[in-house]
């Protein structure tokens, strides 16, 4: 069974959302069935020999390393914990460098969604180092860990916050209003994904030729088709979250309309993009910041922009479309950061009513471009 | 707490590129354009070094600092 697909797997979801909905109209705390209606779907969904081989053996390493980091952390001096940090984090995330290497190197290994368990699993090692998170029960990180509706695909949720969400009552009238908004979501997503972007699919991307031509219409359609595929899947998995009582961040907010690439990055993918935000650009910042790295502060930003990017790029594989990508966005932040701390005048066209609309033209030619080379299609 | 409130308006006024008369209690720093991820970091360094407190960024979300007056609340339950 796959995740948002098939008829079998919706019939089975709304199968199993009625009762979460029963119980959170009651007032009920929606945790165990939660829990339970997500244990289900990892056991359906890992269901051949090799995925339930690595579900396991995952589930098993994130486990060791999150309880014998939370064992060690206040036993490690201050000195020495980034260290120690930076060999957990190494670790966490040997599956996904496997699994990224899996293509390359020939093997038939399976790693279904690695990538977003691998973001989890890293966010909570760091929540343990800063302290943030002293104490973690095997049951809210296994639900954390494997809360199937956003496995796959994202949104990227934070411990801290899901935890708030599961061990929390909402009152009926606040269920209620989650239903709603659960139930909305899942239908506007499915119409997204199955229509809007399954139309674009076959009638757009499909049809047209690969000449100069073609595969500038392509760019816009593959754009407005990613768009819709993945904010649709975005929305169903944040949808069915909102049944269960879990109200997971929004992941896009009319990208589009952004008048420059920061601006985009606000609004794209925004759960990744915060989260690589907070732990790659924001702590290489500040290192630089505090013990004086650079003559020139702004320099310490212009290669957190790099890093962060880049990291984005190898985090969706390693073939040298998803690194032109990554190298893309890198490059292209810092001028946008250059544009913003030395063109006074910048901040004043992002507003202007004439010169807006044309910044919004331009960063949706530079974000499709970069999507052209992301889809595979030109190298 | 008055000279600490201060201290943390005039070092948001020095990232921001502000005078303290042109910030209002209520104002969005983000969505105003004042803050971005880069000032929000060189403000809690500028802090740090100020009050020597550890601030950091990634405790709260944006929604609980995203104000002069909500910032200041955060920095001074802090001290």
């Amino acid at each position: 069974m796959n995740l948002f697909s098939g008829f079998l797997f919706f019939y089975v979801l709304i199968l199993l959302l009625i009762p979460a909905a029963v119980l959170g109209l009651m007032g009920k705390k929606l945790k165990w069935y939660g829990f339970a209606v997500t244990l289900a779907f990892t056991v359906m969904v890992f269901s051949t020999p090799g995925k339930a081989a690595f579900i396991i053996g995952f589930y098993i390493l994130q486990l060791l390393l999150v309880m014998s980091f939370l064992a060690i952390r206040n036993k490690v001096s201050e000195k020495w914990l980034p260290y120690l940090l930076a060999l957990y984090v190494v670790l966490s995330v040997s599956p996904i460098v496997l699994a990224k290497l899996n293509g390359l190197l020939g093997l038939h290994l399976e790693f279904l969604g690695v990538s977003y368990m691998t973001f989890r699993a890293v966010q909570l090692l760091i929540e343990i180092r800063d302290g943030f998170t002293t104490n973690v029960k095997i049951l809210d990180f296994t639900y954390f860990l494997l809360f199937f509706p956003s496995v796959s695909s994202g949104p990227v949720d934070r411990y801290r916050r899901f935890l708030g969400d599961i061990n929390g009552v909402q009152t009926k009238e606040e269920y209620w209003e989650s239903l709603q908004a659960g139930v909305r979501r899942l239908f506007t997503g499915a119409l997204y994904n199955f229509v809007i972007a399954g139309l674009l699919q076959q009638y757009v991307l499909a049809v047209l030729p690969e000449t100069f031509l073609g595969n500038w219409g392509y760019m816009y359609g593959y754009t407005v088709f990613l768009f819709f595929n993945f904010a649709g899947y975005s929305k169903m998995a944040i949808g069915a979250g909102y049944i269960l009582g879990v109200r997971m961040p929004e992941n896009f907010n009319m990208p589009f309309l952004s008048h420059d690439l920061k601006d985009f990055w606000a609004r794209w993918h925004i759960s990744l993009s915060t989260w690589l935000r907070d732990y790659v650009y924001t702590r290489f910042v500040r290192e630089s910041l505090r013990k004086k790295w650079f003559k020139d502060r702004h320099t310490g930003s212009y290669i957190g922009y790099v890093l962060t990017m880049m990291t984005m790029g190898v985090w969706h594989g390693l073939d040298a479309r998803y690194l032109f990508y990554g190298a893309y966005h890198g490059l292209l932040m810092c001028l946008n950061d250059v544009l913003d701390n030395k063109w006074k005048r910048f901040k004043k066209l992002k507003k202007d009513p004439v010169w807006e609309p044309v910044l919004v033209l331009i960063t949706f030619h530079i974000v499709s471009f970069g999507l052209l080379v992301f889809s595979g299609r030109i190298f | 707490m008055k000279m600490e409130e201060t201290k943390i308006i005039e070092a948001l006024c020095e990232i921001c590129g502000a005078e303290p008369e042109d910030l209002e209690g209520d104002m969005e720093l983000f969505e105003e354009g004042l803050l971005d991820s880069f000032g929000v970091i060189s403000l809690f360094v500028e802090l740090e070094s100020i009050f020597g407190v550890k601030l950091d960024p990634t405790e709260v979300e944006r929604s609980v600092i995203s104000t002069p007056d909500k910032l200041v609340a955060f920095v001074l339950e802090k001290l």
